[in-house]
């Protein structure tokens, strides 16, 4: 009888649900994990179906297209655990990316740099004080503050594109192109993805950003200050949106209205793809830049298939979609 | 200090408004006691917890813990004295590990500048003890809350204010829907931490939760003390019929 049950529970063990219901607390150990598959799925795909897809070339140009979103994705990831959305940050993208411009034009590269960044936390501020303060959700608040943006820039410029003519330090430091394609802001998304991981599991900060995402009303009963945290939160989203869009402008050399048009949507998809839950208190950082790098294989891989380029956009919402679906089933086993 | 009672209200009083939610409270809670709070709804008892915790003050009365007049100005520093909250529903987030939500707030630090840097191999290690000595089994204290029961749940909340060294316990109505079990898991493990050392004031309108184990109780109705009444001189029945009707009946 003993042993009967015991070969059930192994056969059981060699079953695809066992197989799932096993690696379970795997997962939740490792929440990057499902994101890492769909990479390793996608990245074979386009492999075989795009024959100049796996070259140094492409793949370097990917992960130029893939630092500047994923820089952005990171901010996002960091304010979605804590229970927060930022619509804005395509708005703070592109308007940081032309203040840039303006203010470089006149003054050192490095001035302009971090005036941008200031402004950028300061726009991130008044996010989450609106957001906090006036209890309204964050994702009309940062719908209103990316539209203010974007018509802000819109009326500043009438439209026309600014030609970069400052100092070349913060282009150099940002995003001068090595050789091979490869650049600093390969660099400054990899640190940036390591660090702000590091800041979410191993500090005390961290857990606040769990917690104040997981239940506030918990959170401030154990003494989180919670808003405290989603106000910092919102301005670090913020200021990764700037520097995301001072790295373009670096790339580029002009700046342009339509610049980082859809990118809020981009990252919170990179986001979700990644694993983190929409209603807070659960995602990686890891995992939303793994989302990054997905969004840029689909759209470059698409376009080395031969596919026509409009499909990008379905396809990204395919895999979404699928990636919701998959993250959900994931956490109900391990749970 | 033995001496003198753990906790001693005088005179307070809380309104909200039009509505006298607490008038002219006095009553004490001695050393090691298991004091069962009693009354309907809207008798003032989540006042009087809300008060003694720190979440506000009275509007007047005094205050003593320790034999000292305490002021506080919030439930952080109320914490820091020693009186820790278990609510029914507001102590463990559901979606994170058992040992983030069993230091959150109180996180172990192994580095402090420029960031704050968990212990986390304390943090496992102290959690699993505190939880394995509580009698629950999990696989690992990186496993989320909500794979534990609504009686664990309250245990591990008890086990935690015994961890932080607690010495008044505030339990608001800690059994609401449990199961028969649960309620001995629960009851176990406020007996445990009464063992201790701890005081407990354990809040609840329903007599049965908490006869087994108190040592006596104070019974509210409409902000008012309408009764105290040691254990031994009083049924759980009568104690019910004085709740229902608001009057002290001498049997």
């Amino acid at each position: 009888m003993k042993e009967k049950e015991v070969m059930e529970t192994q056969r059981e063990r060699h079953s695809l649900l066992g197989f799932f219901s096993a690696t379970g607390p795997v997962i939740s150990k490792y929440p990057a994990l499902g994101a890492l598959i769909a990479f390793i799925a996608i990245f074979v795909t386009f492999s075989i179906i795009a024959p100049k897809f796996l070259t140094l070339r492409s793949l370097t140009g990917i992960f130029t297209l893939v630092s500047e979103l994923g820089i952005i994705a990171i901010g996002e990831a960091f304010l979605m655990i804590s229970g927060e959305f930022d619509l804005s940050v395509s708005g703070v993208y592109a308007l940081g990316g032309a203040l840039f411009v303006v203010l470089a034009n006149s003054l050192p590269s490095f001035l302009a740099f971090i005036i941008v960044l200031g402004v950028a936390a300061f726009i991130g501020y008044v996010n989450g004080m609106i957001t906090l303060r006036g209890g309204i959700p964050s994702f009309i608040t940062t719908l209103g503050t990316m539209m203010v943006t974007r018509g802000i820039l819109l009326a500043a410029t009438g439209g026309f594109s600014l030609a970069y003519k400052g100092d070349t330090f913060v282009p150099m430091i940002l995003s001068k192109l090595i050789g091979h394609g490869l650049r600093p802001s390969h660099i400054w998304f990899i640190a940036l993805a390591l660090l702000f991981s590091f800041v979410l599991t191993r500090t005390r900060y961290g857990n606040w950003v769990f917690a104040a995402g997981g239940n506030k009303e918990i959170a401030r009963t154990m003494g989180v200050n919670t808003d405290s945290v989603k106000l910092r939160n919102f301005m670090i989203s913020a200021v990764m949106a700037a520097l995301a869009g001072c790295m373009a402008i670096s790339r580029f050399k002009f700046a342009n209205v339509a610049f980082g048009k859809g990118y809020e949507l981009e990252a919170i998809a990179s986001v979700v793809i990644g694993g983190t839950s929409l209603f807070g208190g659960y995602g990686t950082i890891l995992g939303a830049a793994l989302g990054a790098v997905m969004v840029g294989m689909i759209r470059i891989g698409l376009v080395l298939a031969g596919a026509p380029g409009y499909l990008y956009q379905a396809f990204v919402g395919a895999v979404l979609i699928t990636a919701a679906i998959i993250n959900l089933r994931i956490r109900r086993t391990s749970t | 200090m033995q001496d003198s009672p753990l906790v001693k209200m005088v005179n307070i009083s809380k309104r909200f408004g039009k509505v006298q939610a607490l008038k002219d409270l006095s009553t004490t809670v001695q050393h090691n006691e298991i004091l069962g709070l009693l009354g309907d709804n809207g008798a003032g008892k989540s006042t009087l917890i809300k008060v003694l915790s720190g979440v506000f003050p009275p509007d007047e009365g005094e205050l003593y813990f320790e034999g000292k007049r305490i002021n506080f100005s919030s439930p952080r520093q109320a914490r820091r004295m020693g009186i820790e909250t278990v609510h029914q529903t507001l102590s463990l987030i559901e979606i994170m590990s058992i040992s983030r939500n069993f230091f959150l707030g109180r996180e172990p630090i192994t580095w402090r500048r420029p960031i704050a840097i968990l212990d986390r191999s304390k943090m496992d290690k102290e959690c699993k003890k505190a939880v394995g000595g509580i009698g629950i089994k999990v696989r690992s204290p990186d496993e989320s809350v909500s794979v534990l029961s609504g009686g664990e749940r309250q245990a591990v909340s008890i086990g935690r204010a015994m961890y932080f060294g607690a010495k008044l316990l505030l339990l608001d109505e800690p059994l609401a829907s449990l199961s028969v079990r649960e309620i001995r898991v629960v009851h176990e493990q406020i007996k445990r931490a009464n063992e201790s050392g701890a005081s407990v004031i354990y809040i609840t309108h329903n007599v049965y939760h908490v006869y087994p184990i108190a040592h006596r109780f104070v019974i509210l109705d409409r902000g008012i003390k309408i009764a105290e009444i040691d254990k031994k001189d009083m049924k759980p029945e009568a104690i019910i019929e004085v709740i229902a009707s608001g009057k002290m009946v001498k049997e």
